[in-house]
């Protein structure tokens, strides 16, 4: 029965017009953004910077040794300006026909003001021709000079070395952190008005004739939370097939080991939270009373979503995190951005998941125990002291 | 020992109110029972507390001679007062889901939700939504879902409430199909005149107690008056019975209300002295009349 009430949940919802609409953009949003990205790139940051010089009696060796300084800075093309006199040479550097022009001597004639990536690149060059004509001037074979000018070998260290798969992991956490924030809200919120149309439209009288309130629970709870994962699946997978297909991004393989918790806690979000809602939409009896009544569910949801945007940059081991994290309403949030950025221990973890499974049976029971008395109740909303009583037992009069 | 239900002092109090105060209630198998009574006087509630629906303070619900099982619900077809149907499923869908709901198979289902949709008259409409059939249509659908499983007891609250003549003929005809399938069926209506057409048993209620069953003629039979009626060859004479109270007549005929132990020879033997009687009727109050009188309305 619990299949049948979920399986018609997943019909119905899934063919209506908003559901698709909702889905479709998504899934273009998740291709068009990889596409685009690739396509910016190569229009703006891979261009290199030209600059022209303009050179008058300098050797063709010149050329090829500031080519070989310059290559993947800049984009050099030389000038031969050998039959201008010093005025022509100074008017093609006023009409930005050259930026710099190499004289003899050697002397690095500028318009204005000096473009110090060039003159060092020029200089480096200057700098070689000079040893060279030293050194065998001193008597040096052409391998000591070689060995002469053979370019010390630097090693270079980061004090905080960039991980390349740290942007990519941030943004994986994103994801899920969003994820976990909004499918819980919009599915949720799915849920109480699945809940309050059947009672406002009496279906409930029926189906109550052949199910059990818990079983009807269970089995819209389900079915809901299995279209909110077929909506993620859809939309995750456009995602993942845009990036693979664009190449814009490498997926690091660490970045694998925490999709299965963004998953389960995704799950455990939907699970608890879908319980919640359906729970408060069966202490109402009209869609009005829904935002009401919705209102104290967004309070943890908004705890776990801010708390979870600032550990995803910031310190994702103090102690409210670490609080929250073990809290059933905000774990689907925090888990696996903590997860993601290797801020928690594997015990954690494991008590995390532990008490996200124990918050959804709790709520579960807690529900079904509360929706037996509150699905046939018509008019005035139930209170949260009424709510209290019956989840502690008691009946309605 | 009673094959069908067999409702016995049914109590329940919502707050400070006594809904229920002993109600009683049969409806054998093979039988279609009239559950009559004014508003707010437990039909509905009684209804709800066989169907599980709601729990009762005291009192009994028995199913072929034994107490209602949750799996004995299962095989209770419901109608309710205010229709409940899915605005957004599909007519064909809805009567199969609630056969699923109900314990058929996939194809069992789907076979008798195409059966159903065309014996209450929609078999070209299933695949339209429920929220675009018309009041009365949407009235038939209910009537399919409720029987889509054929149900061993059929729970009809004011079944006939808006419906047109032709959806009360068919809403009435697979009625007593059902009976004929021995199905025990129950069903509320302020439409009296109905409800003695197609029941020959009727339970009347009020104030939350049962206030009389019995076969309609046995109803009626009960009723400490009856209508004495004198069709006159000629002008109307000057007569009435000693005991009786004149009703409005048309012209040459008299029409009174004498207690029900009056001789009818002895009254038309006097009627005959005053004027040359054409034809007379002795007859009990009508179900209307003697629901009437057992309300206190």
């Amino acid at each position: 029965m619990v299949k049948e009430v979920a399986w018609r949940e997943i019909r119905t919802r899934a063919r209506t017009k908003s559901f698709k609409w909702i889905t479709g953009i998504l899934v273009a949003a998740a291709v068009a953004g990889p596409v685009i990205a690739t396509l910016v790139p190569d229009n703006v940051t891979e261009e290199l910077r030209e600059v022209t010089i303009g050179l008058v009696g300098v050797d063709q060796g010149v050329e090829d040794q500031i080519l070989a300084f310059t290559k993947g800075g800049l984009d050099v093309t030389f000038q031969d300006l050998s039959g201008l006199s010093s005025a022509g040479v100074e008017q093609a550097l006023s009409d930005d026909d050259v930026d710099l022009v190499l004289e003899p001597g050697p002397t690095l004639v500028w318009d204005r003001a000096k473009d110090y990536e060039v003159a060092a690149a020029v200089y480096a060059v200057l700098q070689q021709q000079e040893l060279l004509v030293k050194g065998r001037a001193l008597g040096l074979d052409q391998g000591d000079i070689t060995e002469l000018l053979t370019p010390a070998a630097v090693e270079e260290r980061f004090a905080n070395e960039a991980d390349a798969s740290e942007g990519v992991t941030i943004f994986v956490s994103f994801l899920g952190l969003m994820a976990a924030f909004m499918l819980p809200q919009i599915f949720g919120q799915l849920t109480l008005m699945s809940v309050v149309e059947e009672k406002s439209t009496r279906v409930i009288e029926v189906l109550l004739n052949h199910l059990r309130p818990r079983t009807l629970l269970m089995g819209k709870v389900l079915g809901v939370g299995a279209l909110a994962v077929l909506q993620l699946v859809v939309v995750v997978s456009g995602l993942t097939a845009a990036l693979m297909l664009t190449d814009f991004v490498e997926i690091p393989p660490s970045v694998w080991r925490f999709v299965p918790v963004i998953l389960v806690s995704i799950l455990g979000g939907l699970a608890i939270y879908n319980t919640l809602f359906a729970l408060l939409g069966s202490l109402i009896s009209r869609q009005e009373d829904a935002s009401q009544v919705m209102m104290p569910v967004f309070i943890p949801l908004m705890a776990g979503f801010f708390v979870g945007q600032v550990a995803i940059t910031g310190n994702a081991e103090s102690v409210l995190v670490r609080a929250l994290t073990l809290f059933p309403l905000t774990a689907p949030m925090l888990l696996p951005l903590r997860v993601a950025r290797d801020a928690i221990a594997p015990w954690e973890v494991a008590l995390t998941l532990t008490l996200l499974a124990f918050g959804v049976w709790l709520l579960v029971r807690i529900a079904g125990r509360v929706y037996e008395f509150t699905l046939l109740h018509t008019g005035s909303r139930i209170g949260w002291g009424q709510l209290v009583r019956l989840s502690r037992g008691a009946t309605l009069d | 020992m009673t094959d069908g239900l067999r409702v016995t002092g049914l109590h329940k109090r919502f707050g400070d109110i006594e809904a229920l105060r002993g109600i009683d209630l049969e409806v054998p198998r093979g039988q279609l029972v009239g559950f009559l009574g004014p508003n707010g006087a437990g039909k509905t509630t009684t209804m709800r507390g066989v169907l599980g629906l709601v729990a009762m303070d005291a009192g009994k619900v028995s199913w072929d001679g034994r107490p209602m099982t949750e799996d004995d619900r299962h095989h209770i077809g419901y109608m309710p007062q205010e229709r409940g149907l899915y605005p957004r499923m599909m007519v064909h869908e809805h009567i199969a889901y609630m056969g699923r709901l109900a314990g058929l198979d996939r194809a069992a289902a789907d076979k008798r939700a195409h059966q159903w949709a065309e014996r209450v008259g929609l078999a070209d409409r299933g695949g339209d939504l429920i929220q675009e059939l018309s009041t009365g249509n949407q009235q038939r659908v209910q009537l399919a879902v409720a029987l889509v499983h054929e149900p061993a007891l059929l729970i009809l609250d004011e079944p006939f409430a808006g419906l047109d003549p032709v959806a009360v003929a068919t809403l009435s005809e697979v009625m007593e199909e059902q009976v004929a399938r021995n199905a025990s069926v129950v069903f509320s209506s302020h439409q009296l005149e109905l409800v003695q057409d197609l029941a020959e048993h009727v339970t009347i209620v009020a104030a939350g107690e049962t206030q009389a069953t019995g076969t309609v003629t046995e109803l009626r039979g009960r009723s400490p008056v009856r209508h004495f009626e004198v069709h006159w060859a000629a002008e109307t004479p000057d007569w009435s019975p000693p005991n009786g109270s004149r009703r409005d007549a048309p012209p040459r005929t008299s029409r009174f209300v004498v207690p029900a132990d009056t001789d009818a020879a002895v009254l038309i033997a006097d009627a005959a002295t005053y004027g040359d009687v054409a034809a007379v009727s002795f007859e009990p109050p009508g179900l209307d009349e003697v629901f009437l009188e057992l309300v206190g309305q």
